[in-house]
């Protein structure tokens, strides 16, 4: 370990700007914990406003018809689970709320679990079929070619579900084979396969495509937004909270909001104290400098 | 031979994949769906190799002891229980499932979770303003980090009729100069991606037949 230059002053002190500037990682992680743990017990419920990009995801399956066939790609693993469930509930309440057929899917080896766990919940809470008001394909092999092959045919890329069902005998995909069958494709994900969905599935397809993704992810796909080759988002949790506003019912997106504003604040907070430190050092090196010179002088 | 076979070979299939994007001929259309089952072969395999590998890598660990041998013992362990569940009770039920709902799920979203300590510690650290550069990357990241949360809606002015707040100048900031970047590296890339998939079909890219070739 690299040991920390001695800052103490004559009296054995260490200066102000030096405290600022070296806070203990131990005090950051504490008072992150807290800023996240109270706003979660004691809510703030802070006001939450619509962006443009979650109102166009919500808009885009609005205007869907009840019997429109749409994919839900979930594109994730446990490790994004916190920010991307609220996200693939609120977007099949929605779905199953306007009796919307899901063809659902995933990309991740992790993914199936979490599909399980959530269409399942979904569905009990709207009464939905297995089979004929949803299916759940599950998991294919490399990315690139399921999404390819799902344009020439989807009963030949997963001839069965996850059940082992043969696609065939399934009603709801039933004359339903490839993306020109399908409404709409969502992509829940942390990674670029809402990137990969879109330059194949929609580029070569023309399929239209809206996602939900990490908030890291979400920076990376404003230009496809901008070019409207994806047709609306929803970045991170925030994206969720948004969404789950316009759908009306309050999940974990929306709890989590107070929680990750404190989150935030209290960083921006410690950005600015460590570079307040920066500047008193600035200012007292350049004094120290200048008194030096005048008793050379 | 060794070398003008894989060559031809890559070639040939190279010009498949890039003729059927422009026919609709069905012939070319079977062809390029049996390339794309393959692949999906072929990386099942892949998959079973990764798993061979781990394996024995690990087996080497406890075999000569070395250290966090123990780790290893887990490991395979934990390898050969999921996979006994799985063929026991199928994926969708018993012990697979329950392992992976309570013991991966919350191992995984632990480590993630953990990212936001790390996160802000380190944040506090390396944003320091301490040159133009640095200033700028400081003040983009402030504006972004609080204008994503609800509190940056909340924290802004009126100027006339419209109100500017720190959420206003974070979708600025991810709209324009972030889609002008991004944009930027994207062709950069795509074009990129050309250049190696010609030099491959050409065969003047010879690296991924191996050392020598």
């Amino acid at each position: 370990m690299r040991a920390r230059p001695d800052t103490r002053g004559r009296a054995g002190r260490r200066p102000f700007y030096d405290l600022l500037m070296n806070v203990d990682r131990r005090v950051i992680f504490l008072v992150i914990a807290a800023a996240v743990a109270l706003p979660l017990v004691f809510p703030l419920h802070l006001p939450v406003q619509i962006s443009p990009e979650a109102r166009a995801y919500f808009d885009e399956i609005e205007r869907l018809q009840p019997g429109d066939q749409i994919i839900l790609s979930f594109d994730y693993e446990p490790d994004t689970m916190a920010e991307l469930d609220p996200m693939s509930y609120a977007t099949l309440r929605h779905a199953f709320r306007k009796r919307l057929s899901v063809i659902a899917l995933t990309t991740y080896a992790g993914g199936p679990g979490i599909a399980l766990r959530v269409l399942g919940e979904t569905a009990a809470e709207f009464g939905q079929q297995y089979g004929t008001d949803y299916v759940f394909l599950g998991y294919n092999p490399d990315y690139s070619a399921t999404i390819l092959r799902m344009g020439e045919s989807i009963q030949a890329t997963f001839p069965t579900d996850h059940f082992g069902t043969p696609a065939d005998s399934l009603a709801l995909l039933q004359g339903i084979d490839r993306y020109a069958d399908i409404e709409l494709l969502v992509s829940i994900s942390a990674s670029a396969l809402t990137e990969y969905w879109i330059i194949w599935a929609g580029g070569n397809y023309g399929q239209r495509i809206i996602a939900g993704n990490s908030a890291i992810q979400a920076v990376l796909i404003y230009p496809y937004y901008d070019s409207r080759q994806l047709s609306g988002f929803l970045g991170g949790l925030k994206g969720a909270a948004e969404y789950e506003k316009l759908i009306e019912h309050e999940g974990a997106g929306l709890r989590g909001m107070d929680a990750q504003s404190m989150a935030h604040l209290l960083i921006v907070c410690f950005i600015v104290l460590g570079n307040v430190g920066l500047v008193m050092q600035k200012l007292r090196a350049r004094g120290d400098a200048a008194g030096r010179a005048g008793s050379a002088g | 031979m060794r070398k003008t076979g894989p060559v031809v070979f890559g070639f040939l299939v190279g010009m498949l994949m890039l003729i059927q994007y422009f026919t609709p001929n069905p012939w070319i259309q079977a062809r390029y769906n049996n390339v794309l089952d393959w692949k999906q072969v072929v990386f099942g395999i892949t998959l079973m190799l990764g798993v061979l590998s781990l394996v024995l890598f690990h087996w080497r660990k406890i075999e000569q002891r070395q250290k966090g041998w123990g780790y290893s013992v887990i490991t395979i362990a934990g390898l050969i229980f999921m996979i006994a569940a799985a063929v026991w009770r199928g994926q969708n039920a018993g012990p697979y499932l329950w392992m992976f709902d309570h013991v991966q799920s919350p191992m995984q979203s632990t480590m993630f979770a953990l990212l936001a300590f790390y996160v802000a510690s380190a944040s506090y650290r390396a944003f320091r303003a301490r040159g133009f550069h640095a200033a700028l990357l400081l003040t983009a990241g402030v504006i972004v980090m609080l204008g994503r949360v609800p509190l940056g809606e909340m924290l802004g002015f009126h100027a006339g009729e419209r109100y500017y707040s720190l959420a206003t100048i974070s979708d600025w900031v991810l709209n324009y100069p972030n889609v002008a970047a991004k944009r930027g590296v994207l062709i950069g890339v795509q074009l990129g991606i050309v250049a190696t998939a010609i030099k491959i079909i050409l065969g003047i890219e010879r690296t991924y037949l191996g050392k020598g070739a």
